[in-house]
């Protein structure tokens, strides 16, 4: 996002005024709550940028709805922050958890193949229990097989789950956790002999970090939030080596699809205060907002690297799309765009 | 069900490998100095992201970071008891043992800003097919931190119970007045003992980090199965230390595969517990008796 403001800025800005952003870490849902605090009460920020994942999003949610403030949710896909609405919250390109789990159960019939039993691992934190409670309707609806085993956060021997899917023969497993756990449960698997499994894992295990982990990943899958992973176009290319030249370095695993989204929601930031006509009051920006269509980077000159964002007043989505990603060679590509699944 | 039992198993003894290298580097310092070492999870993790620098980013070959980086740690280690800890030395113990608390955070910390990533993987030392064992597949890997594991444990122990180096540490732990007037130098031993406590430290940072990546969490997790082997074993014995991490390891992922896989976190305290209210001094407590 830093790289998105820098580029609008250099172009003037947006009014006429430099874009700033001010920045709270947190680590926990107090200090999510706390930094959200901090930097509306005093800081007095204009738009809250809401850029930590889910559990982060569903500590702030209340405290967002009742002070009213522009407030764009970049990672979250908990329900918790996207219900009830509230016209002062926005959600960029990740997804509701049922949009991507559909997406999730979508592709393990990628390509011909027909799963007999499903298995799921899935973390026991926010995220992937909400994404875990979408996929078991989705599959309680198709009538199939499947059975569920948890992991705690951070998590890095899975033995006992693994035991317990290879004893239930399944051969469709999904993995809900990051990347480090998803790649340790599927290394794990290989080393007890689980080969023959479609191994499909969520998008905030979609990282190139994942391939180091196990060495050889090809045929991996997950959804990605994002048209293009890095390296696949020639506007990738040149985000990463934009990223680089800023970072100074580029460490493992990065750019990420939360760079990616960064960039992009920057870009809508803008557009979003663009739209105001310059009346920069909280009340127009949310109205201004609200009718945005197809947002992003490539309106305002930047790299075309993210779905474009549309909001309507009772509808404050803004992507429904998702790309399909598989591990071909080495390298992470999107190989299908899934339309709202 | 043998043959699951099997892979269960052997996750547990290659857990417990990496916990009683973990506690036994714990031991050696508590052994010479009185000190629990606290830093000693940074310390592995310092040796973890010293194996990915390595073998990721400089391309220079695995043996590199085996040989190297025990060494550095130690050095790191005995360096920062001669400069930081060796001062406090006047105080008491209590002063010490926070004082490692502290250096361990410090040190998280600055990997933390140095390093601001969730994961870096370190690729496995071996890529050949695995053995079968009546069922069982077990990995090169597997092997290897296994056999690395127990293999350096059992060279510490000699160490420690046959060299002059043990001797003067066991001197020091049994009377310190009087190991002087035998003429150790505490100054030398303590210092001998963090570098051997720093250099297992970083063994087990480079056998660790394929299993589990290098991350923040890592000095954590490592302190506390350490912390906990070292108590189950006796925490002044380098054998208990073994057999107290193995004993943990296989704990951790029967209970883990046979009862609930919310038990894996909650069997370690489980077993503390247990232990110290069987035997407070442990499972293989050093005698302290004396023959006349």
């Amino acid at each position: 996002m830093m790289l998105a403001f820098d580029e609008i800025n250099a172009k003037g800005g947006v009014c006429g005024r430099k874009l700033r952003l001010d920045f709270e870490h947190a680590s926990s849902p107090a200090e999510s709550v706390a930094a959200v605090k901090k930097l509306v009460e005093q800081d007095k920020v204009f738009i809250l940028v809401l850029a930590s994942g889910s559990t982060g999003a569903a500590a702030a949610a209340d405290y967002v709805r009742q002070v009213g403030v522009p407030t764009y949710n970049l990672y979250g896909s908990t329900p918790i922050i996207r219900e009830p609405f509230a016209k002062n919250v926005f959600h960029g390109a990740v997804v509701p958890v049922q949009v991507s789990a559909a997406a999730l159960i979508s592709m393990f019939y990628d390509g011909e193949y027909t799963p007999k039993k499903f298995g799921i691992l899935a973390g026991t934190y926010a995220f992937p229990q909400a994404t875990l409670k979408a996929a078991q309707d989705i599959l309680g609806q198709k009538g199939a097989t499947f059975t569920v085993e948890q992991f705690d956060i951070g998590a890095r021997d899975f033995t006992s789950q693994l035991v317990s899917l290879q004893r239930q023969s399944v051969d469709s497993v999904l993995v809900l956790g990051s990347f480090s756990e998803a790649g340790f449960a599927i290394k794990q698997a290989r080393e007890m002999g689980m080969a023959n499994v479609r191994w499909v894992v969520d998008g905030s295990a979609v990282s190139t970090a994942i391939i180091p982990i196990l060495g050889n990943a090809d045929g991996i899958r997950g959804y990605y939030n994002a048209p293009a992973f890095p390296g696949q176009t020639p506007a990738t290319r040149e985000f990463e080596a934009r990223l680089k030249k800023q970072l100074g370095s580029m460490p493992q695993g990065r750019p990420s699809v939360y760079d990616l989204i960064g960039y992009g929601s920057g870009y809508v930031v803008a557009e979003a205060i663009g739209a105001t006509n310059c009346q920069l009051t909280r009340d127009n920006l949310i109205n201004a907002w609200s009718n945005l269509k197809d947002a992003g980077p490539t309106r305002l000159d930047g790299l075309d690297i993210t779905f474009p964002e549309s909001y309507s007043p009772t509808d404050h989505q803004g992507v429904y799309r998702i790309g399909a990603a598989i591990v071909k060679d080495g390298q992470w590509q999107v190989y299908r765009v899934i339309d709202k699944p | 069900m043998l043959t699951e039992l099997g892979f269960v198993v052997l996750a547990g003894i290659k857990f417990g490998a990496l916990y009683a290298l973990a506690a036994l580097g714990l031991v050696v310092v508590h052994k010479a100095t009185k000190t629990v070492n606290f830093a000693h999870g940074a310390f592995a993790m310092l040796g973890a992201f010293a194996s990915f620098l390595i073998v990721v980013n400089w391309h220079w070959p695995y043996w590199a970071a085996y040989l190297l980086i025990p060494w550095a740690i130690g050095l790191i280690a005995a360096a920062m008891e001669s400069v930081i800890l060796r001062p406090l030395r006047q105080a008491d113990m209590f002063t010490v043992v926070i004082a490692t608390v502290f250096l361990g955070i410090a040190i998280s910390e600055g990997f933390r800003l140095t390093y601001n990533t969730e994961l870096l993987a370190v690729p496995s030392l071996f890529a050949g097919p695995p053995f079968i064992v009546a069922g069982v597949l077990i990995t090169r890997d597997t092997l290897w931190v296994i056999a690395g594991a127990l293999a350096a444990a059992l060279a510490c122990i000699a160490l420690f119970s046959y060299g002059r180096f043990g001797r003067g540490m066991r001197a020091m732990a049994a009377n310190i007045r009087g190991a002087q007037l035998c003429g150790y130098s505490i100054d030398r031993v303590y210092m001998l003992a963090w570098f051997l406590g720093g250099g297992l430290a970083g063994l087990t940072g480079v056998l660790i980090a394929p299993v589990t990546g290098v991350s923040i969490d890592l000095s954590i997790a490592i302190i506390t199965a350490g912390f906990v082997a070292g108590v189950i074993g006796g925490f002044d014995s380098p054998k208990g230390a073994i057999v107290g991490g193995l004993l943990l390891g296989i704990a951790e992922s029967v209970s883990a595969a046979y009862v609930s896989s919310a038990m894996k976190n909650c069997v370690s305290f489980l077993l503390l517990f247990l232990v110290l209210m069987w035997r407070p001094q442990g499972m293989f407590p050093e005698r302290s008796g004396r023959s006349v």
